[in-house]
């Protein structure tokens, strides 16, 4: 007897039974994205394991939607995403260094305040 | 929920750990200094073969623990007293799936498919926390389990989740979001029977005196028997020992379970206030190693409950598979 | 008499979806898949949200003089209107799933006919799990279609749980001799008569997708009683089990 009346009303089998799952049983893996809200990007939060999209996106409601705020979720295969090797992270890698595609890159403000400063000096006296 | 610092090895893949597999020296001093930087190591990366293997022993007993840790608990669910404490407990016990399904997608990345994992924890090839092979008697047990056992959970989850394999501190930051409110509902249903009648009270003494040697155990043998743990800790694959994580547990739970006048059955737990260090008496380890190996009075049933559910599941699984798919394995 | 056929009206509802949101609840770690095992949870975690929120719903109207927790767990077996198809413990997910599809089906249709109530907190009610139950039957319905053709053990298995229950599942519609004719002369819901109507014509095209056949309704004996009181002998034991911690000491706090 179980202390679980759940349990009780299973009916168990032998304990000494091998039962196997086959592969593939746990059919596919679909990655999920999640919207918290309108306007907002969607975001990757996880996957899911189904036999199609559909049943994916009723598995990720639950699994991904169901305790903070969510608006919308996407379901792709996960054999469908493209992604770059990791070992291609060195093509990134000298971003940082192009300052002249940030905002950083230009010192308006340092202008700005020599300018102001030049002109203290020659139009100071009056 | 999760299954404390311990992570189970057969003895005989000792060897294998020691012929190590001939990882390239210079992708691995790369790794190391990666990991030493503070970065993560994500699913494409090249990583030494004794790091997946270690990484997926543990994440994939971690997703053990969780399903079958889900069996205890749900002793209770039709029994719960009141709409509010059922439906937090249906709801929480609910967490521990998703908890396992978070996990076993966390290992996966690493090449091992839940279908093989859940065969390992069938076969009893894999374990899962000895904790989960004690029962549930009575209501108290569960406000036990809910506040204690989650709250051991989260010292070790929170550690871990600064460790080195990003699918795997992902699927922890959730996991110990949800852990919170485990945490919460069960300490409040803990406190509601120690401030409760005097039967509500014998109960839940009854209740902690019973639970704590498995709580005790949770965090796994002391530090002086534990093996080939340095490596590990250098690639943060485990990030506290044992010993440090039991005293952070028992500096935070002892002083909240003593407020409340309830006692803990062993009289020479105390805080050395020189070391900052908890003392206590040994905890019998035999019975440890006992349970692990099978030897605990719930191992069988557990495991049988498992093999029910896969075996009366698999007609409905085997209606929905397209055997023209072909599987992937998760990419992040 | 208003009030008391609201009673009954709302006792019924509730006693449904707290008795079958157990029973689907005693899946929540057995389930076939652990995504499903998940979904089917929170439906049933919404089922036993929908009875607590009904039962309160006559606390605060007074139509019952207690706790919606004593009323839910202190109850004798004979003032429970549950119907019998939600008291059979379950059997395999075949048999779940037929329920869970041709209950929420029922429980969709009536909480819709509500929207229009002119018992205000029942349509507050409805609009608020509108949203719950659209996931509840896209769910349902997604499963059986699934399920029916999914090969022959599959479609023989659902084909034969439908077969099996598809006579306690008219029951929910189990017209109420009493208070019947006031709730619809008053405009609170349109009757059961009703109701079976448009339940019909909501589970049929999903079973005709799902390549099922609706046995001949005409020729069935619909399984009433539950909303008269008697119930099937699985009620008893499970009313014990559910109420047997809170009865330990009804007075103390849980």
């Amino acid at each position: 007897m179980s202390l679980d009346p759940r349990v009780n009303r299973l009916k168990l089998g032998d304990p000494t039974a091998v039962i196997k799952v086959e592969a593939g049983e746990n059919w596919n893996v679909y990655e999920v994205f999640h919207q918290e809200k309108r306007g907002a990007h969607h975001e990757h939060v996880g996957c899911v394991h189904a036999p199609d999209p559909q049943m994916a996106l009723i598995f990720a409601k639950e699994q991904f939607g169901r305790r903070k705020k969510c608006v919308n979720l996407w379901v792709v295969r996960s054999a469908d995403i493209l992604a770059f090797d990791s070992e291609d992270e060195d093509m990134f890698a000298t971003n940082m260094e192009k300052t002249y595609r940030d905002a950083s890159g230009f010192k308006v403000m340092e202008k700005i305040n020599k300018f102001k400063q030049s002109k203290g000096t020659t139009n100071h006296v009056k | 929920m999760y299954g404390g610092g311990y992570i189970f090895d057969e003895p005989n893949n000792k060897q294998l750990r020691e012929e190590k597999v001939h990882d390239e020296p210079e992708k691995l001093a790369a790794f190391e200094e990666r990991i030493a930087r503070g970065e993560k190591i994500e699913p494409g990366d090249w990583m030494p073969t004794e790091y997946r293997r270690q990484l997926i022993r543990l994440i994939e007993q971690h997703a053990h623990s969780e399903i079958i840790g889900a069996l205890p608990e749900g002793t209770w669910i039709t029994r719960a007293p009141g709409f509010k404490r059922k439906l937090a407990l249906i709801a929480k016990v609910q967490d521990e799936i998703g908890h396992g399904q978070l996990l076993y997608n966390a290992a996966e990345t690493l090449g091992k498919t839940r279908e093989e994992m859940i065969n390992d924890l069938l076969s009893g090839k894999s374990k899962y926390s000895n904790v989960f092979n004690y029962p549930a008697k009575t209501w108290a047990d569960v406000t036990v389990i809910g506040f204690l056992i989650d709250a051991a959970a989260i010292v070790n989850q929170v550690a871990n989740s600064k460790g080195s394999y990003g699918p795997y501190c992902r699927a922890l930051e959730r996991i110990c979001y949800e852990e919170s409110f485990h945490l919460k509902q069960g300490q409040d249903a803990f406190i509601e029977l120690a401030t409760g009648t005097p039967d509500q009270k014998a109960m839940l003494q009854d209740a902690l005196n019973r639970w704590w040697k498995p709580i005790m155990h949770f965090f796994g043998p002391p530090d002086k028997a534990s093996l080939h743990s340095e490596k590990l800790m250098e690639w943060k694959v485990k990030m506290a020992s044992n010993d440090d994580m039991r005293n952070q547990f028992l500096d935070t739970y002892v002083p909240k379970i003593w407020e409340l006048d309830m006692t803990l059955p062993d009289p020479a737990l105390h805080k050395n206030e020189e070391t900052g260090r908890w003392e206590y008496s040994d905890p019998d380890w035999d019975e440890f190693f006992r349970v692990i190996n099978g030897g605990g009075p719930c191992n069988q049933e557990r495991l049988q409950v498992r093999k029910w559910a896969e075996e009366h599941g698999r007609w409905v699984r085997k209606a929905l598979m397209q055997p023209t798919e072909k599987h992937a394995m998760p990419v992040a | 008499m208003l009030n008391k056929a609201l009673t009954d009206l709302l006792t019924k509802m509730a006693d449904d979806e707290l008795i079958l949101g157990h029973r689907n609840s005693e899946w929540t770690g057995l389930g076939p898949v652990m995504e499903e095992d998940i979904a089917f949870s929170s439906m049933a975690q919404d089922k036993i949200g929908h009875a607590w929120a009904l039962y309160n719903i006559m606390e605060e109207k007074q139509l019952i003089g207690q706790s919606a927790d004593m009323f839910a767990f202190c109850r004798a077996e004979k003032d429970f209107k549950c119907s019998h198809l939600v008291e059979l413990p379950n059997a395999g997910y075949d048999f779940s799933l037929m329920r869970h599809f041709l209950f929420d089906h029922a429980e969709a249709i009536r909480y819709e006919s509500l929207q229009d109530s002119s018992f205000e907190p029942l349509q507050h009610l409805s609009k608020k799990v509108k949203g719950e139950l659209k996931y509840h039957t896209l769910h349902a319905n997604a499963w059986v279609m699934q399920l029916g053709k999914g090969g022959e053990e599959s479609y023989d298995r659902m084909q034969t749980a439908l077969n099996e229950i598809i006579g306690l599942a008219a029951g929910i519609f189990e017209p109420s001799k009493d208070y019947e004719d006031i709730l619809i002369a008053e405009k609170v819901y349109p009757g059961e008569k009703e109701l079976y109507t448009r339940w019909l014509e909501s589970i049929y095209p999903v079973l005709v997708k799902s390549s099922l056949n609706l046995p001949d309704m005409a020729g069935l004996t619909p399984g009433y009683g539950g909303r008269q009181g008697k119930h099937t002998a699985y009620l008893a034991p499970l009313l014990k089990e559910m109420g047997e911690v809170f009865n330990l000491d009804v007075d103390a706090n849980w």
